[in-house]
């Protein structure tokens, strides 16, 4: 049921102890604290354990310009020439796609999972051995 | 009359692939607007999905990968060969099913960590 007389909007509480440190990042979609240095890349912004981002990046990655702030999640994977797997995020607040290569310490489970998504509906391989 | 007139221009419309040069009607077999060409599935940057409206880019955008949407339709991800901008397609009935199965499977051919782990789970 909805609230008769909503509640007046609060602003946000600042949070002194994120901003602050400033090498770590908290993860919108499982809480955890993530360091911003990782094995691997020098560029990472999603959480290794659950691959949710935040979309705070506009054209230009690092240059903080988007006003969305919404959260990304994890769309597919996609490989580039030499072999480096590079996620596909997708901001669920304005559509907007992302991509980033993964580092060397997310799930390697839920990568393998988003490798798999394709192909785990059998309709689509059916189909391209029919078009052979 | 007319309208049937202009419904049948509609669906003989065309384009040609910025790659393979392939005349492409610009409506599909199930009557959905197309965007890419349904040979080597490339496509052309004529939207600016960003900020809206028809883009100046022009350039073309090569397929990068395959998502799955909830109810388990196909997309396409493309990206522009010139911006790096990403967009994401429906799949079209008469897709080349073989780049898109080429696409689907890229990930689990090259894997940047062993996969035999996982046969155990």
């Amino acid at each position: 049921m909805p609230r008769r007389k909503p509640q007046r909007q609060k602003p946000q509480r600042h949070k002194e102890v994120l901003r602050g440190a400033g090498d770590a990042f908290r993860c919108v979609g499982c809480r955890l604290d993530v360091p911003l240095a990782a094995p691997g890349t020098a560029h990472r912004n999603h959480c290794p354990s659950c691959l949710t981002s935040l979309h705070v990046d506009h054209r230009v990655p690092g240059d903080r310009a988007s006003g969305c702030r919404g959260r990304m999640t994890a769309l597919s994977l996609s490989v580039r020439g030499d072999g480096e797997w590079v996620l596909i995020h997708h901001c669920l607040s304005c559509g907007e796609l992302s991509a980033n290569r993964v580092a060397g310490d997310d799930n390697a489970l839920v990568l393998v999972q988003l490798a798999l998504r394709p192909l785990s509906d059998s309709r689509m391989p059916v189909r391209a051995l029919l078009a052979l | 009359m007319s309208t049937t007139n202009t419904s049948s221009h509609r669906q003989t419309e065309t384009f040609t692939c910025v790659r393979c040069g392939l005349t492409v009607t610009k409506f599909g077999p199930d009557g959905g607007r197309r965007n890419h060409c349904p040979s080597c599935l490339h496509s052309q940057h004529v939207h600016d999905h960003v900020a809206g409206g028809l883009s100046d880019c022009q350039s073309r955008m090569i397929p990068i990968s395959i998502a799955v949407l909830r109810n388990g339709d196909w997309m396409i991800i493309h990206r522009c060969t010139r911006c790096d901008e990403l967009t994401s397609n429906a799949i079209c009935g008469d897709d080349n099913q073989l780049i898109l199965m080429r696409m689907a499977v890229r990930p689990l051919a090259q894997p940047p960590f062993p996969l035999e782990a996982f046969g155990d789970l």
